[in-house]
């Protein structure tokens, strides 16, 4: 039976080869993107020209990784991971072209300076979100549970509940848990997190109401106790979901955030270039 | 000695009071230990017979036919009598013309034996579409691109409306659903057809090796079989010599030499000489059929407890009878490790044991045993070419330069060459990955959707993927079992032992031959469950439908909505294969063959 297989590669580290070879190519072309220019200059011809529409088309090409991921039935466009490391060289070499195109100086113009204010936010937010596709990932792996990110509330939900039912089993006889859960527990398990948390999550508190979940030990009875113990694991539990949704969620704002502002400077660009021709006397 | 001792130094009084007290706590403790318990009859073998309205009478009749009344009753065990195979291990099935029996490409576990009527065998290979299958061809340019704004914005639309008409009609019989051609002549080409008569068998190689139906059977006027599964033709052909005989020939006939040819250490030998292994190979099969409905019952049982119960196909220090050739399934290789079994590598269809211990005894005149033990992992069926015969005619026209490796130390042991090459390769496979993927029988799978989560962004971009390529559904969920940083996603896996099909009343879920990919025809499918229970991984969902307006699809009868099977598909029908695959733009996500090593050894190397 002859079977599709994939074109795997069949020694150590080709994802390492891979990228050897990318730098290699980004590098190599960037230098005579360089020297055309710099050519360009020395001759009398616009280079600022040549450099503002390869730095605009780059910039296109870039954003066109989006629309590639929308049309996903069309595999004459190849395939997402080959736009990726597109996107990332030809992202990366892009500092060089603006700099290039800026002649490594600070732009005078107010619309000049909210440009390269976007291209730079924009730039480096791709730099930003290589950095965190490659760490965070490994952060919710550790975690015990995999959890798909729409399906974060309905488990809060039900841990909430299991908390609280918990409690409430064991107020029949005595109300140490439900007052402890009424003070300490009921923000935690029923409110949003910090925006401390969000923008750096720690379990710092979960540690602390598990701690404090043990040092009601001693008020409670052994059946009590066992109560309370089920009641440190759903904190942990809940704690969980709470990373999940603050790394998962940090990964898709950060993409929404580089889109949007890549349309806006894409807006710009435009409105630059045709600037660019109006005041500036065209190509030559 | 000791208790009469100790009780003649006790007065009688005493040793009444103590009696008293032994008979009061083992009351007690009988009181006791009820509370605890539930008594229920043993499981027996028949407590579900295959048809609970076969009666006495229909057994005394059947015996009253060939080959049955030829079959000597005294041979069947008293466990398993013969009244009793007829009676719980078969059914009698009514078929119309034009009624399909058994359709080309389906797995079953079942033989049929036709008691009154005749039955068309088509010879030449059906069209899927007559078969109830679809014929699935990738979308052009146009098609593709007007998914964009074709895709339906309700969940898992049907058009039945324009739905189109199909060759084949289905009805409803006290069996269940059937399916019939609606005109035999125009489907079948009557030169190319044999006819099965009365008192003739068919199926049973189909059944008992676990491979494809490799002809459509048609009935071609009213017809009555009788089916006989899988489990009591094999009583059927233990007890009777000449019924064995016959499925032997058969086999050997028509499918071993091609099994045998495939085997890359028999290439060379002769016809004259594949003829003399052909004779003397033996059959064996090991595990349970339903391997899926135990796997998920015993699931939860600890690891090391499960392997002890895997049938043993070789155990290690025993003596080498004979090279073992993996025909169906898998098996497990695992050596002692402590108080458990490690698992070392598994084997599949085609792969080889024992030849390394094999030609280091033919060579060096030692008898070494087998090193490592051989456990059947689910159902295998295995073809053993005993010892001397391997001696005889194979090692001796086995080209020097293919020899494996003596055994050097029993300390540290290898299996077989091809075996060796295996080793080396499961040297870089993560031991505790192997155990998960065999424990979780995934190496079943031969296009498992395999997560490194360590990359995975939890995008989702998969998924959308999958719904654009799919009328806006997607066809698997981004979560499932994971060991470390591997994940093996709710997707269907494309099995090389697809379960799936095995019962499917229309035909409708079918595996492409050339491609291996299982999909289901949404046309044919009625909604039964049949493959959704049998999948062993929950890989196949039922879902319920609407019309394109976002009305639910509800039986006209019964008011209850309607239900079909959907799965992964591996996008048959897009252009550029599995778009969750294409989509990936991490290199988190692939479909990976698992059913031998190399796949995921290769993968895992790229990703570290």
């Amino acid at each position: 039976m002859k079977r599709a297989r994939m074109n795997l590669g069949k020694t150590t580290g080709r994802f390492a080869k891979r990228r050897i070879r990318s730098a290699a190519i980004a590098i190599v072309l960037t230098v005579v993107f360089v020297l055309v220019i710099a050519a360009l200059n020395q001759t009398l011809n616009h280079g600022s020209h040549v450099s503002g529409y390869v730095l605009f088309v780059a910039i296109v090409f870039l954003a066109l990784f989006n629309l590639r991921k929308k049309l996903t039935f069309l595999p004459m466009l190849g395939t997402a991971r080959a736009w990726m490391q597109l996107h990332i060289y030809v992202g990366l070499s892009t500092f060089i072209m603006f700099g290039v195109h800026l002649s490594w100086r600070i732009p005078n113009g107010q619309f000049e300076m909210v440009l390269a204010g976007l291209y730079l936010f924009v730039a480096l937010s791709g730099v930003y979100g290589l950095y965190i596709t490659r760490v965070l990932p490994k952060r919710l792996t550790n975690l015990p549970e995999e959890i798909i990110y729409e399906r974060i509330p309905a488990f809060r939900k039900r841990l909430t509940l299991q908390a609280r039912e918990l409690v409430l089993s064991a107020a029949e006889t005595s109300d140490v848990l439900a007052r402890f859960y009424a003070n300490r527990l009921a923000a935690f398990f029923e409110q949003p997190r910090s925006f401390s948390y969000v923008i750096k999550p720690s379990s710092r508190q979960c540690r602390q109401l598990v701690s404090e979940i043990q040092d009601l030990d001693r008020y409670l009875s052994s059946s009590h106790r066992e109560v309370g113990k089920e009641l440190a694991a759903i904190v942990k539990q809940k704690d969980d979901l709470d990373y999940h949704h603050a790394i998962q969620g940090r990964l898709k704002v950060w993409l929404f955030v580089h889109i949007a502002t890549t349309y806006s400077l894409l807006l710009f660009a435009v409105l630059h270039g045709i600037m660019a021709h109006a005041f500036g006397g065209g190509l030559r | 000695m000791t208790a009469r001792i100790w009780r003649r130094s006790i007065p009688l009084c005493q040793t009444q009071v103590h009696t008293d007290n032994v008979a009061k706590r083992a009351k007690y403790m009988e009181v006791l230990v009820s509370d605890l318990k539930t008594a229920i009859q043993r499981p027996k073998r028949w407590d579900t017979p295959l048809d609970s309205e076969m009666t006495d009478e229909m057994v005394t009749r059947l015996l009253g036919v060939a080959p049955f009344s030829q079959m000597n009753p005294e041979s069947f065990v008293k466990r398993v009598p013969l009244r009793g195979v007829l009676k719980n291990d078969c059914r009698l099935l009514d078929f119309e013309k034009g009624d399909i029996i058994i359709r080309e490409g389906d797995y079953g576990h079942s033989a049929f034996l036709i008691l009154e009527g005749e039955a068309l065998v088509s010879l030449k290979r059906l069209p899927a579409n007559i078969l109830g299958r679809q014929n699935r061809k990738p979308k052009g340019w146009f098609r593709a691109l007007a998914q964009l704004w074709e895709n339906s914005s309700v969940p898992e639309a049907r058009d039945y409306e324009n739905k189109k008409t199909s060759p084949l009609g289905s009805r409803e019989s006290a069996a269940g659903t059937r399916v019939f051609l609606q005109d035999i002549p125009s489907v079948l080409d009557m030169n190319f057809t044999a006819t099965i008569n009365e008192g003739e068998i068919f199926g049973e190689i189909s059944a008992l090796t676990r491979t494809p139906r490799t002809a459509t059977v048609v009935a071609n006027e009213r017809t009555m079989v009788l089916e006989i599964r899988w489990q009591g033709f094999r009583e059927l052909m233990k007890r009777d010599n000449a019924l064995r005989d016959q499925v032997d020939r058969l086999y050997r006939q028509n499918s071993l030499k091609s099994h045998l040819r495939e085997i890359d250490l028999l290439a060379d030998l002769t016809p004259e000489q594949l003829q003399v292994v052909a004779d003397h190979t033996l059959f064996e099969s090991y595990g349970t059929y339903d391997w899926n409905r135990e796997f998920k019952s015993t699931r939860k049982e600890d690891i090391s407890e499960r392997i002890l119960q895997e049938p043993l196909i070789a155990k290690s220090g025993e003596y080498v009878n004979g090279l073992v050739l993996v025909r169906n399934g898998f098996a497990r290789l695992s050596r002692s490790h402590g108080s458990g079994h490690q698992t070392i590598a598994y084997l599949g269809k085609g792969e080889t044991f024992g030849l390394r211990e094999l030609a280091h005894n033919w060579r060096s005149g030692e008898q070494k045993p087998w090193m490592l033990s051989l456990r059947a992992v689910g159902y295998v069926d295995i073809l053993r070419i005993p010892t001397e015969i391997v001696e005889s005619t194979v090692l001796p026209h086995m080209a020097q330069d293919t020899f494996p490796l003596p055994i050097q130390d029993p300390k540290q042991p290898q299996g077989e060459r091809k075996f060796q090459h295996r080793q080396t390769r499961e040297a870089a496979m993560d031991a505790g990955l192997m155990e998960f993927l065999v424990e979780n029988r995934f190496i079943n799978g031969a296009q498992t959707m395999m997560i490194d989560l360590d990359r995975c962004t939890r995008c989702d971009d998969c998924v959308r993927a999958c719904a654009n390529a799919h009328d806006n559904n997607p066809r698997f969920i981004r979560h499932g079992p994971k060991y470390d940083h591997w994940m093996i996603a709710n997707a269907c896996m494309h099995c090389l032992d697809p379960v799936c099909m095995i019962g499917c009343p229309t035909g409708a879920i079918g595996r492409d031959e050339e491609s291996g990919t299982v999909t289901i025809n949404d046309q044919t499918c009625i909604g039964c469950s049949t493959c959704a229970n049998s999948c062993p991984y929950s890989n196949i969902r039922m879902v319920d439908i609407f019309d394109p307006k976002g009305k639910a699809l509800v039986d006209q009868n019964t008011e209850l909505p309607i239900q079909k099977a959907t799965k992964c598909d591996l996008c048959v029908d897009q252009m550029g294969g599995p778009a969750c695959q294409r989509a990936c733009p991490h290199d988190a996500l692939v479909r990976i063959d698992l059913s031998t090593p190399t796949e995921i050894t290769a993968w895992s190397a790229d990703q570290s």
